[in-house]
This record gives C-alpha cells, sequence and structure tokens, in this order.
C-alpha cells in the first residue's frame, strides 16, 4: 500500500494527536490499539447478544468466546466508523426495549428471554428502532457472521472456530480436482490469509 | 487554472475492461495516447483469499472513486430515492473490473442483435414489450464475430466452441452464432458438483454446456492456468491467470511505447472546442488540474460514469452535456436483471457439494431458455435466461445461508449450518432487459461527490416482460435442481435491478441520430471526435454477461478510428 497510513486507516499522527495524555515511554505499545468504538457498557452489551446469536454448545464456542465483540469494536474504530452512532443507537433501543418490556436491562433477562426478545426484533415487532427492529437484527446479525466466520486477523473466528463450526476446509493458494468432488470431505487447512490466528 | 500538458493523438477515459482493450489496437496503429485512469496499478501480492476485504469491504485499499460517486435509485420520477449500496462493486484501477470480475466471457447470440425484428416476425407487433424503446443493433452477429474472434485470443478465453461456420458440437453452446474457430483454451475443468449438474440437465433434455471464461485453463502467453484457490469472485488473481487487462492487453500496448498511463487522475470534464468538437480532457490528479489536448478523445468510464461525465461537461455548443443536444443521453439504460445469491434461486442438497473452491466461470450453464431459443407463445414476454450454476462460496456468505423456516440464530441454527453451509448452493440466473421509456439516468443534485458534482441518479421500474420472464426461468431452475436431488428449493422474490454491475444504455448506439447517441462505429453523432466505449453503447442485454461484447465493440471502435483517422480528425 503506498500511502503513509497503518493498516487500519488511522495515521500515527492521529494517535499521537488523539493522546496527549499518554506518556510518550507507552506509546509504542498502545499505538496498535486505536481509540475505542464503544464504551465497556455497550462492549458488555453487544457481547450478550452475539453469545445468544451463537452460544457456546458442544458445536463450539460462543460468539463471545471466539473474539465476535473484538470484529466488531475494531470494525466501528476502523472501517465503520461513520456507522457508529447509528449503531449505538441501535444498541440504546435495544435497552430502553428491553426496559419498556421487562423493567430491566437487557442482560440481567433469562437467556430464553434474550432469545424471545431478539425473535421478536427479527419478526419487526419491537419499537424504538430506526427505521426498524429488523434491520438492526439483521445488522448486527450479519455482522455476527462476519465475525465469526471471517478470517481472523479480523479479531473474531478465534482458533477458527467459524470455519470448523461449518466444515469449511480454509483458504489455500491452489486447489486440485480431488478437493472438488461431490461428498468426499476436504482435509482442513488451518491458515489465515493475513497470519491471524 | 489548469496545467495544460503537450497534445496527444487520443486520450481515453478509462483503462478497465473497455479501454484496457482499446489502446492496444490503437498502439499497434501508431498513434500517441494517454491513458487517464482513476485507480492505479494494483499488485498481485496484495491479492489475498480474504473475504472481508474482497467481498465485504469492497477493496479498501484500491482507489476509492465509484465508492464516493455510487448513483442514487428511484423507481419513477415522483418516487422517493431508494437505498443505496455503500459499497460500488465496480474497481478504480489500471485493468478496473477485469481485476476481480468473475471473467464470464460470453458472445451476445444473433437473436439480441436483431430482437426488434426478429420478435415482429415470429410473434407479432404485439410482442414488443409495452412502452419499451427497443431497436436493433446498427450491426449484426457476423459483423461482430471477428472482433469477438480478435479479443478472445488477445484477452485468453476458455471454452468450448459450439458452432463453428455452421458445425454445431453439442459439448459447446449449439445455440450461439457461428464462430470462426475453436476458443484458444479449453473450458475449465469440471467438478463433482457440475457434473451432477451437468447429467441432471441431460436427463431433463436440456443442453448443458462449460461457459467460456476469461481465465487460463492451461499456461496461455506466458502466464499459468488457473489453480481454482476459490476467491476469484470481487478478487484479484494472485497467479494473473485471470486474464484481466491490466496483465493481457494494456501491458501488450505498453511495449509499443505509445501509451502513456497517467493513473489517480479523476476526470472532471471533457472539453470542447469553438466548433463543437472535442478538445481534451480535464483531471485531477495529486491536487492539481490538468488538461490533456487530444485530436480524439475516448469516453470508456463505466455506464454511471459515461453518462455523468457527458451531462456535467456543459458548454457553449452543448448547454445540456456534451453530445446531449438531441436529448438522448442517459435514455434507453437498463440494470441487468440477474438473480443471484440469496436474491435468486436456493436450493439444498442431503450431500455436501465441496463447491467452496474453484471460481463462478467453473461452472455448467445452458441457454435452452435463453433468447428465443424456444417458443413464446402465450407466455406473455420476449427474451429469456441463461441458467447457470457455479462453483465458489466464501464462509461468511454460506453460514449466512436461507435457514428453510430453521431458526436464524442459537444452538438449533448452528447445528443446521453446521451440517448444510456445505450442502446448498444458488444459482445465477441472467434475464434479457429491454430499455423502456420511463427508465433513464440523470444527475441527481440532492447528492453530490467529495468535488461537489452531483451523482448519477437511477429511475427504474421493473417491467411486466422482465417479471414474467424471471418467473419463468426461476422455475426451470427449479425443476434443474430438483432433478439433481435437491430436497428443498426456494424461490425469492428478487429485488428489482438497482445500482448494477451490468448497467446498459446511457448513450445507446444505432443510426438513427434521433434516439441513439453514437452511430455504429461508437462515435458521437453529434460530436464526431468524440468516441463512447462500455455498456453503455448496447441497446439490449442479452442473456449474458456484457464484458466480451463490450470489448469486442471496443476493439472495432479503435479499428474504426485507425483507419479512418484523417476523417474522424478533420
Amino acid at each position: 500500500m503506498p500511502s503513509p497510513r497503518t493498516r487500519r486507516g488511522i495515521s500515527r499522527r492521529t494517535v499521537l494527536a488523539s493522546v496527549p495524555l499518554v506518556q510518550i515511554s507507552t506509546l509504542a505499545a498502545a499505538a496498535p490499539s486505536i481509540a475505542p468504538a464503544f464504551t465497556s457498557d455497550q462492549m458488555k452489551l453487544i457481547e450478550v447478544v452475539v453469545n445468544r446469536l451463537i452460544p457456546a454448545d458442544d458445536l463450539g464456542p460462543s460468539a463471545g468466546e471466539a473474539g465476535v465483540p473484538v470484529y466488531l469494536a475494531r470494525s466501528f474504530a476502523g472501517h465503520l466508523s461513520s456507522d457508529r452512532s447509528a449503531f449505538s443507537e441501535g444498541l440504546a433501543a435495544i435497552e430502553s426495549a428491553a426496559r419498556a418490556r421487562h423493567n430491566t436491562a437487557f442482560g440481567e433477562l433469562s437467556p430464553a428471554q434474550q432469545d424471545e426478545f431478539l425473535t421478536t426484533m427479527e419478526k419487526n415487532e419491537v419499537a424504538g428502532f430506526r427505521p426498524d427492529s429488523r434491520t438492526f437484527f439483521n445488522r448486527i446479525r450479519q455482522l455476527t457472521l462476519e465475525g465469526m466466520f471471517g478470517d481472523p486477523w479480523y479479531g473474531g473466528n478465534k482458533g477458527f472456530a467459524g470455519w470448523d463450526l461449518i466444515r469449511y476446509p480454509g483458504p489455500r493458494l491452489a486447489v486440485s480436482a480431488e478437493d472438488q468432488r461431490l461428498r468426499e470431505p476436504v482435509k482442513p487447512l488451518r491458515t489465515s490469509a493475513r497470519g491471524g490466528r | 487554472m489548469a496545467i495544460k500538458l503537450k497534445p496527444v493523438d487520443v486520450a481515453i477515459i478509462g483503462l478497465g475492461g473497455a479501454g484496457g482493450v482499446a489502446v492496444l489496437p490503437l498502439c499497434q496503429a501508431g498513434l500517441k495516447i494517454a491513458g487517464i485512469e482513476a485507480g492505479t496499478w494494483l499488485d498481485p501480492h496484495s491479492f489475498r483469499p480474504d473475504e472481508i476485504n474482497n467481498n465485504v469491504r469492497g477493496w479498501p485499499d484500491s482507489v476509492q472513486k465509484a465508492n464516493r460517486e455510487v448513483p442514487t435509485v428511484r423507481n419513477s420520477v415522483n418516487g422517493p430515492i431508494l437505498p443505496r449500496p455503500a459499497v460500488h462493486a465496480m474497481m478504480n484501477a489500471v485493468g478496473g473490473t477485469t481485476i476481480h470480475y468473475w471473467a464470464q466471457s460470453w458472445r451476445l447470440n444473433p437473436w439480441d442483435f436483431k430482437a426488434h425484428t426478429r420478435a415482429i416476425e415470429r410473434y407479432g407487433r404485439s410482442a414488443i414489450p409495452a412502452g419499451s424503446t427497443l431497436e436493433d443493433w446498427p450491426l449484426d452477429y457476423d459483423e461482430l464475430e471477428p472482433y469477438y474472434d480478435t479479443v478472445e485470443r488477445a484477452v485468453g478465453v476458455s471454452g468450448k466452441a459450439g458452432n463453428i461456420r455452421g458445425k454445431v458440437d453439442p459439448l459447446g453452446n449449439v445455440y450461439e452464432g457461428p464462430r470462426e474457430r475453436e476458443y484458444p483454451m479449453p473450458p475449465l475443468r469440471s467438478t463433482g458438483f457440475t457434473e451432477l449438474m451437468r447429467d441432471a440437465a441431460v436427463a431433463l433434455g436440456w443442453k448443458p454446456f462449460r461457459p467460456p471464461a476469461a481465465i487460463n485453463s492451461e499456461p496461455y502467453n506466458g502466464r499459468p492456468g488457473c489453480v481454482f484457490h476459490g476467491y476469484c469472485s470481487r478478487g484479484g488473481c494472485h497467479i494473473q491467470a485471470k486474464n484481466s487487462t491490466a496483465v493481457t492487453t494494456i501491458p501488450s500496448a505498453i511495449k509499443t511505447k505509445n501509451l502513456t498511463i497517467f493513473d489517480r487522475a479523476h476526470v472532471t470534464r471533457i472539453g470542447v472546442d469553438a466548433n463543437g468538437r472535442a478538445s481534451g480532457v480535464t483531471y485531477l490528479r495529486g491536487g492539481k488540474e490538468y488538461f490533456q489536448p487530444a485530436a480524439v478523445v475516448l469516453l470508456a468510464s463505466y455506464t454511471y460514469e459515461n453518462t455523468r461525465l457527458l451531462l456535467l461537461s456543459k458548454s457553449k455548443a452543448f448547454p445540456k452535456g456534451l453530445s446531449n443536444n438531441g436529448g438522448q443521453v442517459g435514455r434507453h439504460y437498463f440494470g441487468h436483471w440477474v438473480a443471484a445469491g440469496n436474491g435468486g434461486v436456493i436450493a439444498l442438497f442431503p450431500f455436501d457439494l465441496n463447491v467452496w473452491y474453484g471460481t463462478p466461470a467453473q461452472g455448467m450453464v445452458l441457454d435452452d431458455w435463453a433468447d428465443d431459443n424456444y417458443d413464446h407463445s402465450g407466455l406473455g414476454f420476449i427474451g429469456g435466461t441463461n441458467l447457470h450454476v457455479y462453483n465458489e462460496m466464501h464462509p461468511i456468505q454460506s453460514a449466512g445461508m436461507e435457514t428453510f423456516g430453521e431458526p436464524t440464530f442459537g444452538s438449533r441454527w448452528k447445528a443446521f449450518i453446521h451440517q448444510n453451509a456445505g450442502r446448498w448452493n444458488t444459482a445465477h440466473l441472467q434475464t434479457s432487459t429491454f430499455p423502456y421509456e420511463d427508465n433513464f439516468l440523470d444527475l441527481d443534485d440532492s447528492v453530490r461527490d467529495p468535488l461537489g458534482d452531483p451523482v448519477c441518479r437511477i429511475t427504474s421500474l421493473p417491467r411486466q416482460n422482465e417479471l414474467r420472464a424471471v418467473d419463468f426461468a426461476q422455475r426451470k431452475m427449479e425443476e434443474w435442481y430438483r432433478a439433481a436431488g435437491a430436497i428443498k428449493v426456494v424461490r425469492r422474490t428478487m429485488n428489482p435491478p438497482g445500482v448494477s454491475t451490468h448497467a446498459y444504455g446511457g448513450t445507446r448506439m444505432g443510426d438513427n441520430a434521433a434516439t441513439n447517441v453514437v452511430n455504429r462505429w461508437g462515435f458521437s453523432h453529434e460530436v464526431p471526435n468524440l468516441g463512447i466505449m462500455g455498456a453503455s453503447v448496447m441497446g439490449t442485454s442479452g442473456a449474458r454477461n456484457p464484458t466480451l461484447t463490450v470489448q469486442a465493440l471496443s476493439w472495432r471502435t479503435a479499428d474504426h478510428l485507425a483507419r479512418n483517422w484523417k476523417s474522424i480528425t478533420s
């Protein structure tokens, strides 16, 4: 890439300008982490929601354990930063609707109540979302899929948990005719295109 | 004030699928060419099997011009602006979208060039869709055949001929027009899945074949054959087996020393002199404004930008935009009806398909339900659909599969995708689409690009002819999947085409200057030294991908220019 920006699109100068109180000696360690996209409360809510979308069970770890919240945080701190406030509004709408319906925070509901709530969102029957609850449900579900099944370099799919779940044999640079036969399992090759794990 | 550059013979705007081909015959004729490209060279070492980078985010490290001027969409003049995609699938680069396209390289069938006449001959005048502005092309298949042949060899296309000078071969497309000779390379290899679908089609009495692709099936012109790694759709080829113009015709043109490429050059206007002739091209590069004078200007960006640049280039001679005194720029626009992914026909099989790898062009196709290859009496539409099944499935895409009534999240969903993410398939259905009076492109003053210029606006309402044709094709596709053993099939209602990667019209080609922007050679009826290239000149889509036809037409326009240089420039 010819531009002097880092791979997350934030120049070192921007980082320096935005964290004036950090001592220079700690900057080297701090450089990879950029301004957080979400508050800790928002991150907790994201974790609860994505863990209902992909819960831990016999087939593998939860979305949270696989790093999906990290994928979301990094995406909204970088590539999706212009969408961050709209996404934060959606998160706030989940909390408001949970309080309106159950008089408690979404995270305090039982897993069964949380699932019922998400299903109602998917059916487009929860008020308070812009433009509507189904759109936000689909948005967070799609981002969860991206984190869980995308390259681990982006923060999710830790230990290739997503690829194991769907039995995806992994990217490789060349594929033989034997690897394109019906019904025949292909030996998984667990490697990241960019060096993530 | 713009910095005035040394004049050249030809300034060509865009070095993608169209311009990237046209530069070769121009340079070979000894003309001095300035290739003005918004993007830049992309390094094959950066082409990764990375679905987030390629498919989700649309190559964030490439030049993002197209993404900053995505057209707005509405269904009618009074309709609301519809949501538009955040990512435009077209690529700004030397080589353009041929860097990461599916590389399906089809010739149109003879019917597509003369659909108006042929439809009336067979079904009567009432068969012409109401409100359509359909005309015959000013040339027929046979006139374009030598250029198809030339481009198939210059770029490199693999495939199996179905008709060589009238001799029909059922291993190829028996419905295609006669070709002079065989493809330069055999078709891409079959897979377990494509053989399954081939056998099912044969059992139905249909005529399946392997589709043509600008992908090397064996070493060609010093580059290797495809290794089927599975990130071809919206991915660049790390071994350069995909025959983008960036690795084929453009390097050949550079070798003549007659091509100078100005990359990262953002064209803002086409200039006009006092006589109403094109005088050159104004562009921004590195924060400075340049003017490139040229004897001939060739406009070879994408359909939306071809139209927009003409409409933005207003002058005393052309107050409504360049070459638009007849009011035809933007007219006869249509986006191809293409059903793919979750917008089309989706099938679930009771066994693993192993379609993870390969490329979409590594498929099985049939034309039995395309064009006018079957009797349309009583069907209520003309035209048809090429049915195409193929390889290549990415993990995010596969996990996002249709759940056929099962939950879309939670442990039950996990168990569902664990079993089925490798067992589903979706076809690629391309349906003949036609131009209509009320479907057009213009400028949207309410949405502007970073320079402050209005973006292009699509006004397009789906029509009965296409809706009926799509429904017919989806039923045929379901029949094919079921014959192959699919246990579940859904036919999704497609969204009408919005911002399209197969966008046609806006600068249509035709003999009649009152209804067309360019003549049969691709030069403006109003501006004799302005040529236009791309699917924007096409008056019908056919039922297949446009690129090879765009390239054959571009080569033909360039060839015409070289042969008639004196008359065009005087």
